[in-house]
């Protein structure tokens, strides 16, 4: 069986878009605190809504990722 | 072993326990707008009565009469000294129950009787008016099932005899001394449901309402539900319990009433409907839409008091908001994205649009304490609240204080019922009648 090796670069490039959709799931949810007047302490107790939206989110940016490769390739080709 | 402790303090621990979670000494005014007819029974006077106890007797002792036993037996301040019943198989069950208790086959001779204080009436609803007013003018206090009477005249000559006399009269409306339905209805009259807009109940059962006769003969002793001349049918056995809540809800009684009623599947000889719907409209516009079937049971029991902004389930003690701020702000916003997603309809406005009933999330009126059971129970199988007005009652029988409420409660509820029959039965809408009105009536 082949290895599968990810260069540090790509680990690090996958991490800070974990991250961004982390923060961007903590900011949604930040939003619904002041737009339904919650409390602040919802921003600790509903983390794991947190945790899903960042994921969905995480997983919605792949086919977008994959489209914008897409085009890099082939505006490559096209310059060659 | 419960029975026990309950001598040893004195008091009644259930009804004590009842008005403390209530928070009677905290919000004593707050509650007593609410529910006056508990300022009967408040813990101090509970505390005046020592260990007094009221010396009762039961007339008739059929399978309510024998659950009120049981529940005497856990009263400390309750005395079962005579049973009274014409038909001897239930006489004997409760005699089993309490030996101690004299026995007779007519009431005359109880009432008659100066050891007696108190009265319980669990006949069948024509003998309700006979009985009580007989045991009011022999100075008997007096605790009587529902419905008051069969007849409309019967209950305004009930109200009169009460209005005269200084007995303590209780009918068994048991939903006012139900802990989540006095919760409930403080949480409606604090505008948490928002504006009540209106009111739906229904009693729907899937059996035939029959108990087995011995001998043919007995048939309209025994199903006496069955026959107009010992009942009102679906409406006096059940709607009565839930009109009173509607009326209690809006704070006011309808001013007119339509409804059909048929027998539509026990077609068996019997004389009162199995199938009835009747509307009760306020002067206001807000009806009630009561329902009963006895051939189906999908849809229970339920007293539904319907808000603007919520929905109070009275029977499961459950309360729905239209829009739950109670979520979490992510949720509501994951449910408002949901909607607009799954429930747009871009071709046109939404009017159109079939509306299945949404999920809503249940608020428990008593945090921690709902057990739902299919909604044919409550909260506690056996605290429905009849232990509880019981028990009232038996202090009732020893302070001599009346209830404040309980019989104005009964009164408008039962009429209702009979004007509910008679509007089904003369297939017309008719008015409150000015002769039944009473003081108490806010139309």
């Amino acid at each position: 069986m082949k290895d599968i090796i990810i260069p540090a670069a790509a680990l690090c490039r996958e991490l800070r878009i974990a991250v961004g959709c982390f923060l961007a799931a903590v900011a949604v949810n930040a939003g619904a605190v002041v737009a339904y007047e919650r409390p602040w302490t919802e921003l600790f107790s509903q983390i794991g809504y947190v945790i899903v939206i960042a994921a969905v989110l995480y997983l919605l940016l792949w086919p977008l990722r994959l489209l914008g490769r897409g085009a890099c390739l082939l505006g490559r080709r096209i310059r060659k | 072993m419960k029975r026990e402790r309950q001598e040893e303090s004195g008091v009644d621990l259930n009804l004590r326990r009842f008005i403390k979670n209530l928070g009677y000494i905290a919000g004593g005014a707050a509650l007593a707008a609410t529910v006056p007819w508990l300022s009967a029974c408040t813990p101090e006077k509970l505390q005046e009565i020592g260990r007094r106890r009221a010396r009762v007797a039961l007339i008739g002792t059929g399978s309510r009469g024998q659950y009120h036993i049981h529940n005497l037996k856990l009263i400390p301040h309750a005395q079962i000294v005579a049973l009274c019943d014409t038909y001897a198989p239930n006489l004997e069950a409760a005699h089993a129950l309490c030996p101690e208790a004299r026995v007779c086959t007519d009431y005359r001779r109880l009432l008659e009787d100066k050891e007696i204080d108190g009265v319980i009436i669990s006949t069948p609803l024509n003998m309700h008016a006979p009985i009580t007013l007989d045991a009011l003018a022999a100075g008997k206090h007096v605790f009587c099932e529902k419905a008051m009477a069969l007849t409309l005249d019967e209950c305004k000559a009930v109200y009169e005899a009460y209005q005269r006399t200084d007995r303590a009269l209780y009918f068994c409306m048991q939903r006012m001394y139900d802990e989540k339905y006095i919760r409930g209805m403080q949480l409606i009259h604090s505008g948490l449901i928002g504006e009540v807009v209106g009111m739906r109940c229904h009693w729907f059962r899937n059996a035939d309402w029959r108990r087995p006769v011995p001998s043919p003969e007995l048939e309209r002793t025994i199903n006496w539900r069955l026959y107009r001349e010992f009942s009102g049918g679906l409406m006096t056995e059940l709607a009565c319990h839930q009109l009173e809540v509607c009326n209690w809800a809006a704070k006011k009684m309808p001013q007119t009433i339509v409804g059909m009623g048929d027998i539509v599947y026990w077609r068996d000889g019997r004389e009162v409907w199995d199938s009835v719907n009747v509307t009760y409209r306020y002067s206001d516009g807000r009806k009630i839409a009561y329902e009963s079937l006895i051939s189906n049971k999908y849809n229970g029991m339920e007293d539904q008091i319907l808000g603007n902004l919520g929905t109070m389930d009275m029977t499961r003690g459950l309360y729905y908001l239209e829009e739950d701020r109670s979520q979490s702000g992510v949720r509501q916003l994951i449910g408002q994205v949901r909607d607009r997603v799954f429930a747009s309809i871009p071709a046109a406005g939404p009017s159109w649009r079939p509306e299945l009933r949404s999920e809503y999330m249940p608020h428990p009126v008593i945090e921690g304490a709902v057990h739902v059971n299919g909604g044919q129970n409550m909260i506690g199988v056996d605290e429905d609240g009849s232990d509880v007005i019981l028990s009232a009652f038996c202090q009732s029988c020893i302070t001599g204080e009346k209830a404040e409420n309980v019989v104005e409660e009964a009164y408008c509820s039962t009429v209702l019922c009979l004007l509910g029959n008679r509007a089904m039965e003369e297939r017309r809408f008719i008015e409150f009648p000015d002769e039944y009105k009473i003081p108490y009536m806010k139309f």
